[in-house]
């Protein structure tokens, strides 16, 4: 079932746990916010011990680390609060160390944690998605680039964006005075941390400082309000669209059915294209014929999306 | 790629296992403070129901309008969830 929904979950409210995991240094110690019932990804809350030392490696699965307080180094490069580091699967990083101790987060996206240690990347590894910025020294706040958009005052920094997905990792602020009145919910996952500050949501009260969600598609939330400013990061895995409302008690089921048929109005021709397909697996020139990646849910007009294929031989373009 | 296929040790397991029991409790604890919210989120959905027909909705950035009185839905007779 994926991650169930964690909100409100403020991690302040819990200690600290070394980090047992098999390859990984001593000196890592963790808080959990979320994990993946099914494939053990995961979001945490992570400290590094004054002295920790880390030497090069890679994970399995791709992972996005944000540092808050103190500093890493990797390689010769200081990371201090503010640093954003996207490594895709199968990166060697440099060593890591950190002489005085840093707090950040830790997020695996399509695995449990895992460290290997090795001074080479692993053949699959794709090197080229490997991003690194300090969002606090090296970026701007803007506003947010959505339509419909959030009220002004609600400003962003993007840190990565999955061109595919439209997956996105971003800081965002909410200004003093900040207020919002309308519910809103969207078609992906969304999942936030607060770095500082406290702000309201009409369903699920107070966040402070610490404060986390993880949020499936599809569930009410706001009317929204800040008194005094908010900075968080926060995270979707696919396309961020704002449907705003103002019905408090809907579920997520009619949510999605509501977001279905605006999606007829919205995209009327694209809608009919899938709706009427036999063959509804789009096949996008840019990538491998998903059969092949065995990543789209698809039926050939049946209905029967749960189905298998033999192995046959790729389209081509 | 997402993630590189590789076999997961008896100690991984026991590691996710562990997670995911102390994710169920998480998971209890906070639908019981949510649902222990509930009289004061009724105040504040009344106090939204009422602004939005003065003050009005937010529809898109700085963009309002007002919400006409025969608009404002009426509570269902299940059970208000906001945890899902
Ligand atoms: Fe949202």
């Amino acid at each position: 079932m994926a991650r169930p929904h964690i909100e409100p979950f403020v991690d302040r409210d819990v200690p600290f746990k070394k980090m047992t995991l098999p390859g990984f240094p001593k000196g890592m110690q963790y808080k959990m916010l979320s994990i993946d019932t099914d494939n053990g990804a995961c979001s945490m809350t992570v400290l590094f011990e004054p002295g920790y030392k880390q030497p090069p490696g890679m994970s399995y699965t791709e992972y996005e680390l944000f540092i808050m307080t103190g500093s890493v180094t990797i390689g010769e490069k200081v990371h201090g609060p503010g640093s954003y580091v996207f490594v895709p699967a199968g990166v060697a990083i440099e060593a890591l160390s950190s002489s005085r101790g840093a707090t950040g987060l830790l997020f695996y996206n399509h695995g449990e944690p895992s460290f290997v240690e090795s001074d080479s990347d692993h053949p699959r590894a794709e090197r080229d998605r490997f991003a690194s910025v300090n969002a606090y020294e090296n970026m701007q706040w803007t506003s947010t680039n959505f339509f419909p958009a959030t009220a002004p005052g609600c400003l962003v920094k993007v840190l990565r964006f999955d061109q595919r997905t439209h997956a996105f990792t971003f800081l965002y602020c909410m200004t003093p005075n900040f207020w919002q009145d309308n519910i809103s919910y969207h078609d992906c996952v969304e999942e936030a941390y607060h770095i500082w500050g406290t702000s309201w949501m009409m369903q699920f009260g107070e966040l402070p400082t610490g404060g986390y969600f993880w949020r499936p598609p599809y569930i009410n939330h706001g009317a929204f309000g800040c008194k005094l400013g908010t900075l968080a990061i926060g995270r979707t895995d696919s396309q961020l669209y704002n449907h705003f409302h103002f019905n408090p008690w809907t579920n997520p089921e009619e949510n999605q059915e509501r977001a279905a048929s605006r999606l007829l109005h919205r995209n009327p021709e694209l809608y009919k294209w899938v709706n009427t397909h036999g063959h509804n697996h789009p096949i996008d020139f840019d990538y491998d014929h998903g059969h092949a990646q065995g990543d789209t849910p698809h039926h050939h007009g049946d209905g029967r999306v749960d189905h298998g294929h033999k192995k046959k031989k790729r389209r081509r373009r | 790629m997402k993630a590189i296929p590789h076999k997961r040790s008896r100690e991984v397991e026991a590691w996710l296992k562990r997670e995911l029991v102390e994710q169920k409790r998480r998971y209890k604890k906070i639908v019981a403070e949510q649902d222990a919210l509930a009289p004061k989120r009724d105040k504040w959905v009344a106090e939204f129901l009422q602004r939005i027909q003065t003050r009005g909705t937010h529809v898109h950035w700085d963009q309002m309008r007002k919400v006409r009185p025969e608009e404002i839905p009426v509570k269902p007779k299940r059970k208000f969830r906001v945890v899902f």
